[in-house]
């Protein structure tokens, strides 16, 4: 193909790859492992993309002498001066990162471990349309809220190493640092499952009654894997915003949510492997569509439709004909097992 | 006085009809079947798309013809979904949350669909059917009595509510269908054993619920300024929350529920504009506290699966 | 003779119906108590009210901790756990996602891996798991489980899922179990069997036990001491022959 820039793909698939891949195995561990249907998956990821949005833009504006009630970052005039003043100074730009990550996983984390009081008091059924109902509710909430630019939402955000002239270059930086993100999150959450902790988390799921029967306290464990699982999200939503530079509320739909269910749903719930492969699956097909959609033209119809009605079909399909999906659940790995190993041989 | 005083009780009775209608059979659905549907919401955008393309496309104007064509196409629609997705799921043994996510992946999937057609039916017919207006029928009239305007929309949808309540009860409680219905809600086994067919009463309970809602969205296309593929969508939210207020059991709190909530999105929410300035469209939020305080102070104990008893804070009195 | 667990006139009520109307019962340390009566008597209703499911409309219960009872109606039943009561079902509640190894495991209370900072360094928790997975494969050993180590729980029998039951408690300190219908769906001589093994426990191991269960002939030859329940009251109490001869009795079972 003419003119196809096969590097530039890869990288942009790689990048939303990453970040999704973050979903995705957070929402594993939430729904797959611990049995907390979590349809709310965006409130978080929106939340983790408004805080460092907000934050870095106004504090780049703050710190810079600028007047943010004359010219607050959602005004064209805030705009043109993040523009300006946003690829400055790479240690602040740095700085701010770092703080919107700590800030965005502590807040995000808060909000879905208050999130899980009132909902887990009755069974998953309810806590999906309840969840659901939160995300678009945040995003009205988002559409009217003038300091965060209500529908507009904010723009310019300052990229970490928007500092950097070639953006090639820039590009290629920014992915490694969410792969790194990714590789963190992975292996957090890789750990916990091979752990007593993750043997309580499955037991949760399995059965709650007798889980509590064998002294496990239910809700808070719900609650506390809502907490990282959110935690997590936040940052995902963090690494976003600055991918994009922007933020507006309809970036934050109930789409996101079904795309990371369909992910581990495809991937395998319970195996994070899955959860990986399913996102770098669902992500690549979404990239393609983009990219050979102005290649087609006009058409009767439109591609962006057939994709989320291939999405419906395949968690539908998925469901009937294989639930393990593409990579089964494998026992959980600890010392123990060798245990067993020696205990056998005798 | 609030302004708009007179308008806003009206809307208020519009809403309680609307909302009986896509309620109920939410209710009734989930209590025979026991499967959280998402696609309830489908059934309404559905339901008022038969009416759209029969007018846009056919030049219908009779809303009896569209609404005996959308009771029959969504109640099909509904009973493919269970023959196809639900049954087989539950022959698997998949729990109820997995159904509800199959529910949900057709919920997309069909939402998508309609934008497909209605982009067909606009290669057709050079009309737009991603937003169409609203729809004047020529079998109903509309009537002023003294300072009032009752709309076409508020007759429809009064005389539909009052058809759907009373054969409602008429099918539940006089005819045998209706019935087995109820023993299907309380003890399905039970029921089987009892010589009921168990899959012919689901499946005519899906084409009956199906129906009515599409009903419903007929009803809707009078009243509506602007009819999208998300039209169901943008209502989901309400028509659940009535269906938990009614415990997704109880048709009676169902109907007490609509009234409710449509009390706070029409009255509550005017109040709250005119005293405390809060926007018109942040009605979801009252509708949003209306769930969480039903879900906290009333919760479908052991419904759903959910804890068979109440947590309770260390309760010891030593 | 000291008890370890005392139900003292204990009611509950749902709505119009009194599944508990004043039962008072007690089980001594190290006994091995029958309780019987006919479907719907409030068995299982005693049980949830004793393990925290629900909370008594009236009464208490009572729970020997060292030297003294405490009380311990009000508790969630993971608190009950915690004291030390295990409670089985009816339909064995195993977790079907684990191995026999890993129910065996999940158990113990307060492991050091279940903290979620303390999950993520293996280092930190690895010398208890290894501690406790040698406790579990001793345990199965006994039992003649050992080559069901790795298997999922839909390939076990029945008499299997329900040793398998009462196994988890037996790697934790706990003291009284409340056991089900044991023996539901298993054969005559496998349910023997079972309650050999129980009584073994409670002579080695000094466990104290309290089991629903129907079979006249296992009451006769294991049990100390029986009580009778018929709509939500106790009907009789005492040893199984005085119990089983007991008109009141015959006539509740054969009228149910």
């Amino acid at each position: 193909m003419i003119g196809f820039d096969i590097v530039g793909f890869i990288i942009s698939w790689l990048t939303l790859f990453g970040i999704y891949a973050i979903l995705s195995l957070t929402l594993n561990m939430e729904s797959g492992v611990s049995g907390v249907t979590n349809f709310g998956k965006v409130v978080f990821y929106g939340i983790g993309a408004y805080i460092s949005a907000t934050l870095t833009t106004y504090l780049i504006l703050m710190l810079n002498g600028v007047d943010i009630v004359e010219n607050p970052p959602y005004n064209i005039n805030g705009v043109i001066l993040l523009g300006e003043l946003g690829s400055k100074n790479p240690v602040l730009n740095i700085g701010l990162f770092i703080l919107s990550v700590f800030l965005s996983f502590i807040v995000a984390g808060f909000v879905g471990y208050l999130l899980s009081y009132p909902i887990l008091r009755v069974g998953p059924e309810f806590v999906g349309f309840t969840l659901l109902s939160t995300g678009e509710l945040l995003r009205i909430f988002l559409l009217h809220f003038e300091p965060v630019g209500a529908s507009k939402g904010l723009m310019a955000i300052p990229n970490p190493l928007g500092w950097i002239p070639d953006s090639r270059v820039r590009e290629t930086l920014y992915l490694i640092v969410i792969l790194a993100f990714l590789a963190l999150t992975y292996t957090v959450m890789k750990r916990l499952l091979n752990s007593p902790l993750g043997r309580t988390l499955k037991s949760v799921r399995d059965d709650e009654t007798a889980a509590l029967c064998m002294g496990k306290h239910v809700p808070k464990i719900k609650a506390l894997v809502l907490f990282i699982g959110s935690g997590f999200t936040g940052v995902a939503g963090t690494l976003l915003s600055y991918y994009f530079t922007s933020v507006n509320p309809n970036m934050f739909v109930p789409s996101v949510t079904f795309n990371a269910w369909a992910m581990i749903i495809l991937g395998g719930m319970g195996n994070l492997t899955g959860s990986l492969l399913g996102a770098a699956l669902i992500t690549l097909v979404d990239r393609l569509l983009t990219f050979i959609t102005p290649l087609l033209g006009i058409t009767v119809i439109s591609p962006d439709y057939v994709r989320w009605i291939i999405i419906g079909l395949l968690i539908v399909v998925v469901l009937i004909v294989n639930p393990r999906g593409i990579l089964p659940e494998k026992p959980i790995k600890t010392p123990a097992l060798q245990q067993v190993e020696e205990e056998l041989k005798k | 006085m609030i302004p708009g005083f007179t308008q806003t009780m009206v809307n208020f009775l519009q809403y309680i009809f609307f909302y009986t209608v896509f309620s109920l059979p939410l209710t009734l659905s989930y209590r025979t079947t026991k499967v959280i549907n998402f696609v309830h919401a489908n059934f309404i955008t559905y339901g008022a798309y038969t009416a759209v393309f029969l007018h846009g496309v056919l030049g219908n104007s009779s809303i009896v013809i569209a609404a005996f064509l959308a009771f029959v196409i969504v109640g099909g629609m509904a009973v493919l979904d269970n023959l196809l997705v639900f049954t087989q799921l539950q022959k698997r043994g998949s729990s109820p949350a997995m159904v509800m996510i199959s529910s949900m992946g057709l919920w997309i999937a069909y939402r998508y669909l309609l934008y497909v057609l209605t982009d067909i039916m606009h290669f057709y017919t050079s009309k737009n059917f991603v937003s169409y207006g609203r729809i004047t029928y020529s079998d109903i009239p509309s009537i002023s009595l003294a300072e009032f305007n009752l709309s076409q929309a508020f007759i429809a949808s009064m005389v539909a509510t009052i058809l759907v309540v009373s054969s409602l009860y008429l099918i539940l409680e006089k005819t045998r269908m209706g019935r087995a219905m109820r023993a299907i809600s309380d003890n399905a086994t039970l029921a089987e054993i009892s010589g009921i067919p168990r899959n012919l009463v689901i499946n005519l309970t899906w084409f009956l619920c199906g129906g009515i809602t599409a009903v419903g969205g007929v009803l809707w296309t009078s009243f509506s300024g602007a009819i999208t593929p998300e039209a169901g969508d943008s209502m989901i939210l309400q028509v659940f929350t009535i269906g938990f207020i009614g415990g997704l059991a109880s048709l009676l709190r169902t109907s007490i529920g609509a009234i409710i909530i449509a009390f706070m999105e029409n009255i509550g929410i005017a109040f709250l504009n005119t005293y405390l300035g809060v926007p018109v469209s942040f009605r979801p939020f009252l509708t949003f506290i209306a769930l969480l305080t039903t879900l906290i102070l009333f919760p479908p104990l052991g419904a759903g699966g959910g804890l068979p008893y109440r947590f309770r804070k260390r309760g010891l009195s030593q | 003779m000291s008890n370890i667990l005392e139900v003292r006139d204990v009611a509950k009520f749902f709505g119009g119906i009194r599944a508990l109307d004043g039962v008072t019962l007690s089980i001594p340390h190290k006994g091995l108590v029958g309780l019987i009566g006919p479907n719907g008597s409030g068995k299982t209703t005693l049980f949830n009210v004793i393990t925290g499911f629900y909370v008594p409309d009236r009464g208490s219960v009572w729970f020997r901790e060292s030297n003294s009872m405490v009380r311990i109606d009000g508790l969630n039943p993971n608190e009950v756990f915690r004291k030390g009561i295990v409670r089985t079902f009816q339909t064995p509640r195993l977790f079907n996602s684990l191995t026999v190894l890993e129910n065996l495991l999940v158990t113990p209370v307060n492991q050091i891996g279940e903290n979620v900072a303390k999950a993520l360094y293996v280092k930190s928790w690895r010398e208890q798991e290894i501690e406790l997975s040698k406790k579990a494969l001793g345990l199965l050993k006994t039992f003649g489980m050992l080559p069901y180590v790795n298997s999922r729980i839909s390939e076990l029998s029945v008499s299997h899922m329900k040793m398998l039951e009462t196994m988890r408690g037996l790697m934790t300190p706990a003291k009284l179990y409340l056991l089900d219908e044991p023996t539901a769906g298993v054969d005559y001589s496998m349910a023997r069997e079972l309650f050999t093994y129980i009584k073994r426990l409670r002579d080695e191991q000094n466990l104290s036990f309290l089991i629903i269960e129907h079979r006249i002939e296992i009451l006769m030859e294991f049990v100390d001491y029986v009580y009778v329940l018929h709509n939500g009251r106790l009907l009789s109490e005492g040893k199984p022959n005085e119990v089983t001869s007991d008109p009141k009795v015959i006539e509740a079972y054969i009228g149910a």
